[in-house]
């Protein structure tokens, strides 16, 4: 019986994500009700102008708040569960490429991003946007939020790994993550924007940014699968 | 099968010899730019007149701005820090393959020069903002990218202090001085591409003269051999003390 | 002055205190970490000063 393919290891670390997940449903619930607390805060913090704001343009920006500091939380405790257990031992004692373990945790990050946008992005809608019709573009914003979860994921999975055994081991993450996605956030919230506002000249603050910030991702995940062994390994 | 011998870098060799007649060509250098700067360089031209003049000679259509002397020292000391992230990323590179821990004080003296001279840029920068457009920060490309970049630094070594296995610093450290060395150039392009009011992209007026560009080369090259001189020393200071650390140990045991 | 000449060389001296604190602050900081990095060679080479002392009379007293 040989060693089982890298693909077949991948599929394995991210069941054992998802399916603890399912069982626990710890994560989603407190990412889910971090997200609304943070349009709480928003409430508050938009009350005096809420009726003369142009919800339209800073939408875009306020939403990717919501979701860099919902990542922040969800990354955090990413590895938490590893470290608990020592789970991180057990694994490692697998003779395994370790950029598989970054794999699977990356897309396991990217998933349960993923569904928390699924619920905050129409909560946000819901309380802030109904006023307003939706312009025709609107479904755009499904793809600059994919391409800046799938970046946020991937980096903040590296960051993640890092930071787990350092002391104030989140305050780390926070200062490392959010320089570095500087870039990623300000393409994403330009293209979110833009598709929120659907006016005439979208496209040209659509496009630019959405194919840089794939560059950012496809440049990002690869000096972070690389550097992965690395990492895991100290 | 014998080994090749990695060569470690050292104080106290050859290169510290050069460090403090670098410093002082540097500082000599430099302070002749300063001086190139003001009475070398052709003022740059600001806002139109509405009349001409004939000044010495010669046709003047616009206000001379000497506000822009600072560029001289900004363009300089912004890529200075670049080249010592550079290094700070190559010795990073070097440790990760060798695991010799010499190459990880090397890395982490050239980001503490990185963020000497990023507080500089920063300075200079900002003082030139003030001036030209009236407020104290832009969110401009190269304000932008150099406030991320002083920030990562500072998170590189809040992280350093944080963590005690020096194998584990050292690995972490290297990995991130890899990481900032990719994200900085990107941070640049992206603002710089992207089309936006927040983030102006300051255009220069035309190219440069060839006194403006014979007076950044003095001051930059000035600036290199201060950089150099300062890597040497403070690398012989990094040096000394983790012998001193060693031999205490030593006693101690 | 001459009214055109005064408008030449009118952002002169509102811009004089920017361009000399931008200079000034630059050469006092590198002013101040030479100095930092040149005492604390200083400090440190006495430091190792006196260690070396301190190993050679315990390896005197040992030896003996």
């Amino acid at each position: 019986m040989g060693r089982p393919s890298a693909f077949a290891q991948y599929k394995t670390l991210l069941a054992k994500d998802l399916r603890q997940e399912f069982r626990t449903r710890e994560m989603l619930t407190s990412m889910g009700i971090y997200a609304l607390l943070v349009i709480i805060v928003y409430g508050a913090a938009l009350a005096l102008t809420a009726r003369g704001i142009d919800i339209a343009n800073m939408g875009g920006g306020l939403l990717w708040v919501l979701i860099v500091f919902t990542s922040l939380l969800g990354l955090g405790r990413s590895f938490a569960h590893e470290k608990e257990q020592a789970c991180m031992d057990g694994i490692m004692l697998v003779p395994l490429d370790r950029s598989v373990i970054f794999l699977a945790k990356a897309t396991a990050n990217i998933l349960f991003m993923l569904a928390v946008e699924v619920i905050t992005v129409p909560l946000f809608y819901f309380f802030f946007m109904s006023g307003q019709p939706v312009a025709a573009t609107f479904f755009w914003v499904v793809a600059p939020l994919l391409v800046g979860t799938i970046g946020m994921a991937g980096i903040g999975t590296m960051l993640s790994t890092i930071t787990m055994n350092t002391r104030s081991r989140d305050v780390m993450l926070a200062i490392l993550f959010i320089p570095l996605i500087y870039p990623l956030l300000y393409a994403c919230v330009t293209a979110t924007t833009a598709a929120i506002a659907g006016t005439e000249f979208w496209t040209d603050f659509f496009v630019m940014p959405l194919v840089l910030a794939c560059g950012y991702d496809v440049v990002m995940l690869l000096v972070c699968w690389v550097l992965y062994d690395f990492v895991v390994s100290a | 099968m014998v080994e090749k011998k990695v060569r470690i870098p050292e104080a106290g060799q050859w290169p510290d010899k050069l460090a403090l007649p670098a410093l002082a060509a540097g500082a000599v250098l430099t302070t002749v730019g300063f001086l190139m700067a003001f009475l070398f360089a052709a003022p740059v031209n600001g806002a139109a007149l509405d009349t001409p003049e004939l000044v010495n000679g010669v046709m003047v259509t616009h206000q001379q701005l000497i506000s822009q002397k600072i560029f001289y020292f900004h363009m300089p000391v912004a890529i200075v820090s670049f080249v010592m992230l550079i290094f700070s990323a190559y010795y990073g590179i070097r440790f990760l393959t060798t695991r010799e821990q010499r190459f990880d004080t090397c890395s982490r003296v050239a980001m503490e020069l990185t963020l000497l001279f990023v507080i500089f840029t920063m300075v200079t920068g900002d003082l030139w903002t003030r001036f030209e457009w009236g407020v104290w920060w832009t969110w401009e490309p190269r304000l932008t990218t150099y406030l991320i970049l002083m920030l990562i630094v500072i998170a590189y070594f809040v992280m350093r202090n944080s963590i005690d296995d020096p194998e584990r610093r050292a690995t972490y450290a290297s990995v991130i001085s890899l990481i900032a060395f990719v994200d900085v150039p990107i941070c640049f392009m992206i603002t710089r591409l992207i089309p936006s009011s927040v983030h102006p992209v300051i255009a220069r007026e035309g190219g440069m003269t060839p006194d403006m560009a014979a007076t950044v080369l003095v001051v930059m090259i000035g600036m290199m051999l201060v950089a150099f001189g300062l890597y040497r020393l403070r690398f012989r200071e990094a040096r000394l003390a983790e012998r001193l650390q060693a031999l205490k140990d030593q006693l101690e045991d | 002055m001459n009214p055109i000449l005064a408008d030449i060389y009118a952002t002169v001296i509102p811009s004089a205190p920017f361009i000399i604190a931008a200079y000034a602050i630059l050469w006092l900081a590198l002013l101040v970490y030479v100095i930092k990095v040149v005492s604390g060679l200083k400090k440190t080479e006495a430091q190792m000063a006196v260690l070396e002392e301190a190993v050679r009379a315990k390896e005197g007293g040992v030896s003996r």
